[in-house]
């Protein structure tokens, strides 16, 4: 048996299956053992599901393909941990609707990956089963929150994952890890089952070796959800269409403010290499300006702490999860989470709870949605004039692992280029685009207009028809 | 002495009468068993999301215009953010910057108007059950609609705060929004109350009462904090802005938390609900709805069955009767018979119901034929009541039991006259006696021959015939 299934695509897998090459539970148990082998290293999964199941014979493009998820997604009878202590042995009563798509579609689902505590975080570090590992060098991070999904996919432990995207937290990874990281448009993908950090940025997307794969999955989990009063009633599309289309007459943005200070020099040079690739296939590149970004940041922060203070009250220990011994209610609370929140969790809980109080409500939280809605027009301006907007997905390659973990503002910069998409709400996604001197991945970023996937998938299809960056793989030794 | 006026506004909560709850599609029936009507978006489950049953906006909207409110026109929802463990989000989807309604009134005698400031559409938390040592907690109740109806400060004695009341129960029930059962917790009130000086422009130092269970509690607690807050004044002491408890075993107030203890609830938009449109067609439709109100009605009855105003209260006050009132006269034209035998013989045997009005079995058209055969002569009094007796309990036709108990009073003339002479037989002394002048011995010749009759005879056949025989 031809098991050399690593340097295949998902959907050239999904083929073989297909053709009967090759059965759903062979490509399982592969995947299976090769988290068994390496995930020691890596500590990508926070739990890998030791048996086979499928629970559809649908036979859509992916069929019969093992999926990881990101711990913060609802499997039904699965525990949901968000890599906290406070939801240890808390298992998920109902499947997410993105779960349940996946499960219709015929995908089987492998196990769940690790991720900073509630998504808070940009290393994976903040999670309490500690940090996950980048495949291309295990003394660095493999960037976050969704960072056991992005190490899982760049070393091949699975075909593709989802994760989650509040600031950056699939693409930021994705960029460091080398492997594609979509967050769709909100209201796009229901979020119904996605435990909530900052419920009007968040978004599930997918993390995939590849382009395709990426559009075939998000075939199969965008579309109106009868759950989710957000998600949008734009109908289901086919992002797979938008595969293997000419991008000549295309016009793309290069927001000024995102080539300025703090970029690093290599990652630049490669963002350049890439630029003058699609120059060469005359697409034309205009430069634009987007002259809020300095204030995303900080209006970011405000919006996605306040909205994560009210929506982690529900864990207090009392119907779920882990409970603090106490003989008075307020102790079993303050115990309780106490106990149960790490250290960034609880940063971000008092920054909103804060920026919540009567007094500072207008100071800060009434004014960070003011800036918000600034960004939002600089983006609505400026996709009046070009189709796409290319920046760099992240300002520094895979940084070392304890690094920036005493430093909450410069982990925070990590997203710096991703945060303003999630405040404008508009689609965008990480493409591998080569490697540093020290073979650390760079990524970058697409962005569209509200609703246009297609454009960012046509371009990065064109990208990978041309390029082999993303069909590197890590040499785990 | 200082002399001053009382100033009162009440804060009302009623559970509106959807089917599902208000966020997720769980039945409302709170009373099952604990923590069966329950589902992870009721319960705050991780990840999970409220969707907005718009059935309970058409509530909102119908009693925010019959309490003669503006409508916003497009609406949204805020966190009230706050821990107990009744609250499974440990925050409540509420209205706060924008209620669905504003700016209404409510009309309480010709003379007397209350404004209301706000109605808005909120979530219930669930129920504890405290024992010894432990709490439980059902969430069957977590989620259900509810309507917050906030007074304005016009309520001027615990008395207008008991006819604002029973005024706004009326009204809800009236529109079909809520039962306002507060006994089942279905309406609950929260009454806030400052004492003003006479002649003075400021308002005093207010106190918010709660755990009043009753219309009468509220009255009672609002009493008894008047005379508190008046001695306190009085004796140059000062009003603390706090929350007291109404104890209804020792009818005194109590402490709660002072207003320094008082909660922020950080209210901010829900970023998982968008803003609801309230279209004008909706609020067409729900006026269309609305129907007769209570004070319209009342007129109706004054003018139309020739009720007196008081007769005409009772009985709209009484909407499920006063419904049946108007389906029996559609069977038996005669209103002011039908208000009487409803207010008497019927009512009486509604009394000795357990479940009252409601396990109320006769049908209106059966009704109307008691009215109208009484009035045909064809029963007497006294049947009227031992049909009633049968038939209001029992599904029973009257005819039936007419036919059963033998209950056609007997007007054949000849029979009567002869059980006449039977009697006058019997009891010669009472003859005797009327014959001498003591008309009063009539009536006991009159209930000697109803004895032989089973009641069946009209009473006045029976006297008409005694007083003819005893001249004769």
């Amino acid at each position: 048996m031809n098991l050399n299934l690593i340097e295949k695509s998902g959907y050239e897998i999904a083929r073989d299956i297909k053709d009967k090459k090759i059965n759903p539970e062979e490509v399982y148990s592969f995947f299976k053992e090769r988290i068994d082998k390496y995930n020691p290293r890596l500590n990508a999964f926070i739990e890998a599901y030791p048996d086979f199941s499928l629970s559809s014979s649908q036979n859509s493009s992916l069929f019969g393909l093992p999926i990881a998820i990101k711990d913060n997604i609802c499997i039904q009878g699965k525990e949901i941990t968000c890599a906290s202590k406070i939801l240890s042995s808390c298992r998920a009563v109902y499947d997410a609707t993105v779960i349940r798509k996946l499960k219709e579609a015929g995908l089987s689902l492998i196990g769940t990956t690790n991720m900073d505590e509630f998504a808070f975080g940009s290393s994976t570090e903040n999670s309490c089963y500690g940090p996950s590992k980048n495949p291309w060098d295990t003394d660095r991070v493999p960037g976050g929150s969704s960072g056991g999904s992005a190490a899982a996919v760049a070393a091949r432990l699975v075909p593709f994952a989802l994760g989650s995207d509040t600031a950056g937290s699939i693409r930021q990874p994705a960029s460091l890890c080398g492997v594609v990281g979509f967050k769709p448009t909100y209201g796009r993908v229901s979020r119904f089952g996605l435990v909530a950090f900052g419920s009007s940025l968040d978004q599930i997307g997918p993390i995939t070796g590849n382009i395709k794969d990426c559009a075939s999955l998000l075939d199969i989990i965008c579309g109106p959800d009868k759950f989710d009063s957000t998600t949008a009633q734009a109908g289901e599309q086919n992002f797979t269409e938008a595969l293997g289309q000419d991008i000549s007459s295309l016009k793309i943005g290069l927001p000024k403010e995102y080539f300025g200070e703090g970029l690093d020099p290599q990652i630049k040079e490669r963002i350049e290499a890439a630029i003058n690739f699609f120059k060469k296939e005359k697409v034309e590149f205009v430069q634009v300006s987007l002259p809020h970004t300095q204030y995303a940041l900080p209006a970011y922060y405000v919006i996605a702490c306040s909205e994560a203070s009210s929506n982690l009250q529900r864990f207090d220990g009392i119907r779920y999860g882990q409970r603090a011994q106490g003989n008075k209610l307020g102790p079993v609370y303050e115990k309780s989470r106490r106990l149960g929140f790490g250290r960034e969790t609880k940063r971000r809980i008092l920054l909103g709870t804060y920026s919540l109080s009567s007094g500072y409500y207008d100071l800060y939280y009434t004014r960070a949605l003011k800036v918000r809605r600034l960004i939002k027009n600089d983006f609505d301006r400026v996709f009046k004039e070009v189709d796409a907007i290319l920046t760099p997905s992240s300002p520094t390659p895979a940084f070392k692992i304890g690094e920036k973990i005493k430093d909450p503002l410069k982990m925070y910069l990590s997203d710096v280029y991703t945060i303003s998409s999630n405040l404008a709400g508009i689609p965008a996604a990480s493409i591998p685009c080569g490697f540093t001197k020290d073979n650390l991945p760079v990524g970058m970023q697409l962005m569209a207009k509200d609703f246009d996937e297609e454009i960012i998938i046509k371009i990065a299809d064109f990208f990978q028809s041309h390029t082999d960056f993303h069909q590197k793989i890590p040499q785990l030794k | 002495m200082k002399e001053f006026d009382t100033v009162i506004g009440l804060e009302v909560h009623v559970q509106l009468n959807t089917e599902a709850k208000i966020f997720c599609s769980c039945p409302t029936e709170f009373e099952a068993p604990p923590n069966t009507n329950i589902c992870p978006v009721c319960c705050g489950y991780p990840g999970t999301l409220p969707v907005f049953n718009e059935g309970a906006l058409r509530l909102g909207v119908r009693a925010g215009l019959a309490l003669n409110c503006r409508i916003n026109k497009s609406i949204y929802f805020e966190r009230k953010n706050y821990f107990y463990p009744d609250l499974p989000k440990n925050y409540q989807i509420s209205q706060y910057a924008s209620p669905l309604g504003y700016q209404g009134f409510l009309q309480l005698s010709p003379e007397r108007k209350v404004g209301i400031d706000r109605v808005h559409l909120e979530e219930d938390a669930g129920k504890l059950i405290h024992k010894q040592g432990y709490s439980l907690a059902d969430f069957n109740r977590a989620g259900i609609p509810l309507l917050e109806i906030v007074s304005a400060p016009d309520i001027r004695s615990p008395q207008e705060a008991f006819d604002y009341l029973a005024c706004l129960k009326l009204i809800l029930q009236y529109i079909g929004v809520s039962t306002c059962d507060m006994e089942k917790g279905y309406l609950r009130c929260d009454a806030n109350i400052s004492l003003k000086e006479k002649e003075s422009k400021t308002f005093g130092t207010k106190v918010e009462l709660k755990n009043m269970n009753s219309f009468k509690g509220v009255r009672a607690a609002l009493e008894y904090e008047q005379t508190r807050q008046a001695g306190r004044i009085r004796a140059g002491e000062k009003i603390i802005q706090e929350t007291r408890l109404w104890d209804v075993q020792r009818l005194k107030t109590f402490s709660m938390r002072s207003k320094e203890e008082a909660h922020d609830y950080r209210y901010f938009p829900d970023p998982d609900l968008p803003d609801f449109a309230v279209s004008d067609q909706l609020i067409a439709q729900e006026k269309e709805s609305l129907g007769e109100l209570p004070s319209q009605r009342r007129k109706r009855f004054i003018e139309q069955y020739r009720l007196s105003g008081k007769e005409s209260s009772l009985l709209i006050e009484n909407k499920p009767l006063a419904d049946f009132f108007e389906q029996v006269l559609k069977f038996y034209h005669d209103s002011q018979k039908v208000h009487k035998l409803l207010f008497g013989p019927f009512l009486e045997q509604v009394n000795l119901l357990e479940g009252g009005f409601d396990s109320v079995k006769i049908s209106a058209k059966d009704l109307a034929k008691v009215v109208q055969y009484f009035q045909e002569g064809k029963i007497n009094n006294i049947a009227v009541r031992k049909i009633l007796s049968l038939a209001v309990p029992a599904e029973k036709s009257v005819d039936r039991i007419i036919k059963e108990e033998k209950l056609t009073q007997i007007s054949d003339q000849v029979g009567l006259e002869d059980i006449v002479d039977n009697v006058l037989s019997e009891n010669s002394k009472a003859a005797t006696e009327y014959k001498q002048g003591k008309t009063k011995a009539v009536q006991f010749l009159v209930g000697q021959a109803m004895k032989k009759t089973r009641g069946r005879a009209s009473p006045q056949a029976v006297r008409d015939i005694l007083e003819r025989r005893l001249k004769e």
